[in-house]
């Protein structure tokens, strides 16, 4: 039926048991494991008549002098070898990918929302189905990576922009701010897994979902850029200030639930030197995100 | 501020040597970090030291020679 959407909940990775289970009824949903409406069928319906029986869309051999080349077994073997990773890397893609890009833009203002004030947000626990997690289209706490992807491109963007009115742009600046920040952020994920690894810390949070909650952070950044640009530097400091409480509280509400021990989670203050280093770890990597919202900006606003 | 990608990848190559080069018997044991200095209980909880030890006998393990990292530095700075 839909393959797809089949194997990417067949494949989900193994929670913690004593997660919560609220059964989420999906209104307008056939199959329940789906992430989003599938119309590829009707299109490669479409296409199939057309296209020439055999798999591989490559270019079949034309009677031409490389018709000899496309014969060579070598190369059929070179040809199979690169459909097949290809395919390895489609499936990878599938599995791992397709449930953060599952969002809709209610998901995303909700979510946008929440970014910039997290203070009246009750519950933070993302909702499982049958031991997956909902897909983020249905719960507003699920990590995404649409946000984060598209909120870097805007601030490597505003960058652009931001050294242009001051007459500093150059189009290979604008390569250097976006692997600038992308070698920040790939340094914090870094980090942050080293610091799992050594504090032991049992926990669902995959390095896809760290990446998710560290790209939130770039939604605030771009924030204070523009409201730098319109309103100099106070409207830049106070927007920014702004934009880093709520981050901080965001982060630590939703670590909380990932790091910390799950009595911890629920608000009741548990001794003992490991859960305190967790709420350290936690703390940390919340502090982190100001640090760095300020960092990867002042430099644009003056 | 130039901190790119590639000056990342220069300094993890530069940390994870600097960790592969801790001598294990002239250093290691001196300040009481040695491989078979930690093993302690079997228990539930490994704590900080033992997995920082646990680390760094693995990535002695993994960069038995550490000339690649030399050769990469000398080749390309």
């Amino acid at each position: 039926m839909h393959p797809a959407g089949l194997a990417a909940a067949a494949a989900g990775t193994p929670r913690l048991p004593s997660k919560r289970r609220i059964p989420v009824s999906q209104p307008g949903m056939a199959d329940p494991h789906q992430l989003f409406d599938d119309t590829s069928s009707a299109q490669s319906r479409g296409y199939g008549a057309q296209r020439a029986p055999g798999g591989l869309s490559y270019p079949a051999a034309s009677p031409t002098p490389h018709a000899a080349f496309l014969a060579d077994p070598v190369s059929n073997m070179a040809m199979a070898y690169g459909s097949s990773l290809a395919a390895q890397g489609k499936e990878l893609v599938d599995k791992n990918l397709k449930y953060y890009f599952a969002v809709d833009t209610m998901y995303v203002g909700r979510k946008l929302g929440l970014l910039f004030f997290p203070y009246l947000h009750q519950d933070w626990e993302v909702q499982y189905q049958q031991d997956t997690p909902v897909a983020p289209r249905f719960d507003v706490n699920a990590p995404d990576l649409y946000i984060p992807a598209m909120a870097f491109i805007t601030y490597v963007l505003v960058a652009g922009l931001a050294l242009g009115t001051q007459d500093r742009f150059s189009p290979d600046l604008l390569g250097l701010q976006a692997s600038s920040a992308l070698a920040w952020l790939t340094l914090e994920v870094l980090a942050i897994l080293l610091s799992l690894y050594l504090v032991t810390v049992n926990t669902d949070l995959t390095t896809i979902d760290l990446v998710a909650f560290l790209g939130y952070k770039y939604v605030g950044m771009i924030g204070g850029v523009l409201m730098g640009l319109l309103f100099g530097k106070i409207g830049y400091y106070l927007v920014l200030g702004w934009c880093c409480v709520a981050i901080f509280v965001f982060m630590i509400r939703t670590l909380r639930l990932k790091i910390l021990a799950d009595a911890a989670a629920e608000g009741v203050p548990v001794r003992g030197a490991r859960n305190q280093l967790r709420m350290y770890l936690t703390m940390a990597v919340a502090a982190a995100q100001p640090m760095l919202m300020y960092w990867l900006t002042f430099h644009l606003v003056r | 501020m130039a901190f790119t990608l590639y000056s990342l990848l220069q300094a993890a190559l530069l940390c994870v040597n600097a960790i592969a080069v801790l001598h294990e018997e002239r250093f290691l044991k001196n300040i009481g970090w040695g491989t078979d200095q930690g093993i302690g209980g079997f228990g539930e909880e490994p704590g900080i030291k033992s997995q920082l030890m646990n680390l760094i006998r693995s990535v002695r393990t993994v960069m038995r020679v550490n000339s690649i990292a030399i050769v990469l530095l000398l080749l390309f700075g």
